[in-house]
C-alpha cells in the first residue's frame, strides 16, 4: 500500500466516521463540530485529487463560513430542554426499510460505474483541479451559470434583508 | 517519506499521552468539581441565551460575499488568458453584486445600533 | 435570452425602488409596468421564431429557446401581470417590504425562464434554486404571523433537502453520462444501469417534491396554508407551472428514449397524488387549505402531460398551465376579498355581491373541468396525450376521470355556499371598479380557451 492509498483510506475512515457522529450525537454543538471535522476529511480527499483550491474553498467557505453560521442557528435556539420528540416504532420501521433501499441502490450504481472507471479516473495525476484549469473552464464553457448565480445570491441577500431586519416602527399606514 | 513518519510518531505519541494521562489519572468527581469556574462566584442563569438576529444577518451577508470574493481566483490566475471576454463576464458578475451591496449599505443591515 | 436579462434587470430595479419609494402604490405601480415591459420583450423574442428565425444554443449549449419555451414565457409574464393587477392591493398589505416582493416576483420569473429554456443540468439546477428561495422568502414575509414563519422554515428544509437530492441525481447522471448537456445525452445498452437510473429517479423525486407530487406532497398543505395568500397564489400557479415545463421538457425530450423504465413509477406518483390530493380536500374547512389540497390533485393531472412523452403532451400543459394559473389566482383573488376563509365565509356572496360570485363561479368550473371552461380542454388534453400511447395507461385515465368527479364535490360545495346559503359576507377590503374589471378579464380569458382552445397553439411551432 502507498501512501496515497494510506491516505485516501485514513481520510475516508474520517469522514464516515464524523458524519455518523453528526447524526449520532445528542447535543446539536457536538453534531456541528463533528461535521466541521468530517468537511476537514473531505478537504484531505481534495488534496489528493490534486484539486488543492477546491480544498481550500471547501474549507473556507462551509468550515468556517457556513459553520459559523449554524453555530449562530444553533444559538438561536433554545436548547435546556431536551425537545427531541419519540419517532413510533412503524416510522422508525419505515425509515430504515427506505434508507436500506436507498443503500442498496447507492451500492448498485457504484458497482455498475466500477466498470468503466478507468476512462474518468481522477487522481493525483489529473490537473482538473487546478485553479488554473478551473478559470478557463468557469469563464469560458460555465460563464452563463456562473452569471446567473449572481442572481441567486442577490435574492440570498434580499431574503436576508426581508426575513432579519427588524421592522421598523410603523409609522406610514 | 521519513517526514511522514516522524510527523505520524509525533502525533501519535501525543495522542496516546493525553489519553494514557486521562484514563491513568485519578479522578474524583464531586458536585462541587463540576460546575462551571467563574472566578468563584456562583453561576448566575443560564449561558445559552437567544441571541440578537443581527449578528446572524451579518453572518449570512458574510458568506455571501465571501463566496464572490472565491470566484475571483479563478479569475486573477486566468487574467490574461481570457481577455476582455471573461473581464465583461466579471464586471457583470461584480455589477450586480454591487447592486446588492449598495441596497445592504442604504437598508442600513450592517448598522449596529438601532 | 432578452427576456432573462430584462427579468433579472428588473428585479434590481424594483430593489432600488425599495430604496427611495416611500409610497406602497407606487411599486405595485412600478412592477406593473414592468411586467409589460417584460411580456413586451418577450412577444418580441417570439416574433423572431415566429418569422423562421432557427433557435440555436446560447452560451456552450447552455440555453436553448424554442418556440415552445418563448411562448410559454409570454404567457407566464402575462399571468404575472395579471397576478399584480389582481393582487397587488394585497401584496401591498403584507409586510412592509412591498418592494423587495415586487423585486422577488421577478426573480422568480428569471428562474422560469431559465427553466423553460434549459439545455444544460446545471442550469437546470440553477433555475430550480431561482425560484426556491424568493418563495422561502416570500412564505416567511409576513413576520408577525408564527404559521407564516412556520410555513417559510419548513419549506426551507425540506426544499433544501430535495435540492439535496436533485444534485445527487444530477451527479449520479454526469457520471453515467460524462456531460451535463442533456443535448448529447444517449441512452445506449450499455450506460442505462443502476447509475443513470439512479440518477433519473433522485431528479424524479426531487421534482416531484417541487411540484408537491404525492407522496413527496407532505409540506404543500402547510406551507399553501401558512404563507400569506397573495404569495400563495403565486406559489401554487407560475412556480408550479414552471416546474413543470423543467420536467416535462427533461423527462419527455431526454429521458423519453427510455420512457419504458420510469413510467410504472411515474403512473404510481400520479395516481398516489391524484387520490391523496382529492380525497384529502374534501375534508377540508378552510377554503385557503381546500385549494392547496386541490393544487396537489391538479399536479397529479399535469403529470399526465410528462407520462405521455409526445408532442400532445406539450400541447397539454401549455393549456392546463394557463387555463389552471389563471383560475387559481383568481379564485385566491377572490378569497382575499374576504374576511372569513372557511366555507361558510362565502355563504350568500351571491346575492350580496354577484360579480364576486359569478367570476368565482367560472373559477371554480374550470378548476373541476366543467366544458365550457378552460379546464375542460386542459384536462382533455392531458389524458388523450396519454391515450395517444396506447392502452397500458388506460385504468390511470379511468382512475383520473373518477377523481375529477369526486374534485367537483368540493368545488361545488362553495358554489352551494355562495347561491344557496343565507349569509351576510364580511368583506376585508373594499371592491374597487379596477378589481371588478380585472375578475372578469380573468372569467373571460377562461371561457376563451374553453370555447377555443387553439388561440393558445397557434404559437407553436411543431
Amino acid at each position: 500500500m502507498s501512501l496515497h492509498e494510506i491516505l485516501f483510506y485514513f481520510l475516508s475512515l474520517m469522514a464516515l466516521v464524523c458524519a455518523l457522529g453528526v447524526i449520532l450525537s445528542r447535543n446539536p454543538v457536538k453534531s456541528v463540530l463533528f461535521l466541521i471535522a468530517t468537511f476537514f476529511a473531505i478537504s484531505g480527499h481534495y488534496v489528493l485529487m490534486n484539486a488543492q483550491f477546491l480544498a481550500v474553498v471547501n474549507i473556507i467557505v462551509y468550515a468556517g463560513a457556513i459553520m459559523v453560521l449554524f453555530l449562530f442557528v444553533i444559538m438561536l435556539m433554545n436548547l435546556n430542554a431536551d425537545a427531541e420528540p419519540q419517532k413510533s416504532r412503524l416510522v422508525q420501521f419505515a425509515a430504515v426499510l427506505s434508507g436500506g433501499a436507498l443503500f442498496l441502490v447507492m451500492i448498485a450504481a457504484l458497482k455498475t460505474a466500477g466498470i468503466h472507471a478507468e476512462e474518468s479516473k481522477i487522481d493525483s495525476s489529473g490537473e482538473i483541479g487546478l485553479i488554473h484549469n478551473l478559470g478557463q473552464v468557469l469563464f469560458k464553457e460555465y460563464v452563463l451559470p456562473f452569471e446567473v448565480s449572481s442572481v441567486l445570491f442577490l435574492s440570498a441577500m434580499i431574503g436576508a434583508m426581508v426575513i432579519g431586519k427588524k421592522e421598523e416602527a410603523r409609522t406610514e399606514a | 517519506m521519513p517526514v511522514a513518519v516522524q510527523l505520524l510518531i509525533a502525533i501519535g505519541f501525543v495522542a496516546i499521552m493525553m489519553i494514557a494521562s486521562h484514563l491513568l489519572g485519578p479522578k474524583r468527581r464531586t458536585s462541587d468539581k463540576l460546575i462551571n469556574f467563574e472566578s468563584g462566584i456562583p453561576s448566575i442563569g443560564n449561558a445559552r441565551q437567544p441571541m440578537a438576529v443581527k449578528y446572524f444577518l451579518v453572518a449570512i451577508l458574510f458568506v455571501l460575499f465571501d463566496v464572490e470574493v472565491i470566484f475571483f481566483y479563478p479569475y486573477a490566475v486566468n487574467f490574461r488568458a481570457l481577455g476582455t471576454e471573461g473581464f465583461y463576464a466579471v464586471l457583470m458578475f461584480v455589477a450586480f453584486f454591487f447592486c446588492g451591496f449598495f441596497y445592504i449599505i442604504k437598508k442600513g443591515a450592517l448598522k449596529w445600533e438601532d | 435570452m432578452k427576456p432573462l436579462i430584462a427579468s433579472a434587470v428588473f428585479g434590481v430595479i424594483m430593489m432600488f425602488a425599495a430604496l427611495s419609494v416611500k409610497e406602497k402604490k407606487t411599486f405595485t405601480l412600478l412592477a406593473t409596468l414592468l411586467l409589460v415591459l417584460l411580456t413586451g420583450v418577450n412577444i418580441y423574442e417570439l416574433m423572431h421564431i415566429m418569422n423562421g428565425e432557427i433557435p440555436e444554443a446560447l452560451f456552450n449549449g447552455m440555453l436553448k429557446y424554442g418556440s415552445f419555451s418563448i411562448w410559454f414565457n409570454t404567457l407566464m409574464t402575462g399571468i404575472a401581470l395579471l397576478y399584480v393587477l389582481l393582487c397587488g392591493k394585497h401584496i401591498e398589505k403584507v409586510g412592509q417590504h412591498t418592494g423587495e416582493y415586487y423585486g422577488l416576483i421577478f426573480f422568480i420569473l428569471c428562474g422560469a425562464n431559465l427553466l423553460s429554456g434549459y439545455n444544460n443540468l446545471l442550469i437546470l439546477f440553477l433555475g430550480i434554486e431561482i425560484i426556491s428561495i424568493p418563495q422561502y422568502i416570500l412564505a416567511g414575509s409576513d413576520k408577525r404571523n408564527l404559521k407564516s414563519s412556520e410555513a417559510s422554515l419548513k419549506y426551507f428544509l425540506m426544499g433544501a433537502f430535495s435540492t439535496g437530492i436533485l444534485l445527487m441525481g444530477i451527479a449520479l447522471l454526469y457520471g453515467a453520462m460524462h456531460t451535463f448537456d442533456v443535448s448529447q445525452f444517449n441512452f445506449m445498452e450499455h450506460n442505462v444501469d443502476a447509475m443513470s437510473l439512479g440518477g433519473i429517479f433522485f431528479i424524479m423525486v426531487a421534482l416531484g417534491f417541487k411540484v408537491s407530487a404525492a407522496p413527496m406532497h407532505f409540506w404543500t398543505p402547510d406551507v399553501y396554508d401558512g404563507a400569506p395568500t397573495p404569495f400563495t397564489a403565486i406559489m401554487a400557479t407560475i412556480v408550479k407551472a414552471a416546474i413543470f415545463v423543467a420536467f416535462l421538457r427533461l423527462f419527455s425530450e431526454t429521458f423519453g428514449g427510455i420512457s419504458q423504465h420510469w413510467t410504472l413509477v411515474l403512473s404510481i406518483v400520479t395516481a398516489l397524488t391524484l387520490f391523496v390530493g382529492n380525497i384529502t380536500a374534501v375534508f377540508q374547512q378552510s377554503v385557503k387549505r381546500m385549494l392547496a389540497y386541490s393544487s396537489i390533485a391538479q399536479a397529479g393531472f399535469m403529470l399526465f402531460a410528462v407520462l405521455a412523452v409526445n408532442a400532445t403532451g406539450f400541447k397539454g400543459i401549455i393549456i392546463y398551465a394557463v387555463a389552471y394559473s389563471v383560475a387559481t389566482i383568481g379564485m385566491f383573488a377572490v378569497l382575499m376579498k374576504l374576511k372569513d376563509y372557511t366555507y361558510d365565509g362565502f355563504n350568500g356572496l351571491g346575492r350580496k355581491h354577484p360579480l364576486l360570485a359569478f367570476t368565482a363561479t367560472i373559477f371554480l368550473l374550470s378548476l373541476a373541468g366543467i366544458p365550457l371552461t378552460g379546464g375542460f380542454f386542459a384536462k382533455y388534453f392531458v389524458l388523450t396525450a396519454v391515450m395517444e400511447q396506447g392502452t397500458g395507461m388506460m385504468w390511470l385515465v379511468i382512475f383520473a376521470l373518477l377523481m375529477a368527479a369526486i374534485s367537483a364535490y368540493y368545488y361545488f360545495k362553495v358554489l352551494m355556499a355562495m347561491y344557496f346559503k343565507k349569509g351576510e359576507p364580511e368583506l376585508a377590503i373594499e371592491v374597487t371598479t379596477g378589481d371588478r374589471f380585472f375578475l372578469g378579464l380573468a372569467a373571460a380569458a377562461i371561457i376563451v380557451i374553453g370555447v377555443a382552445p387553439d388561440i393558445l397553439l397557434a404559437w407553436l411551432k411543431n
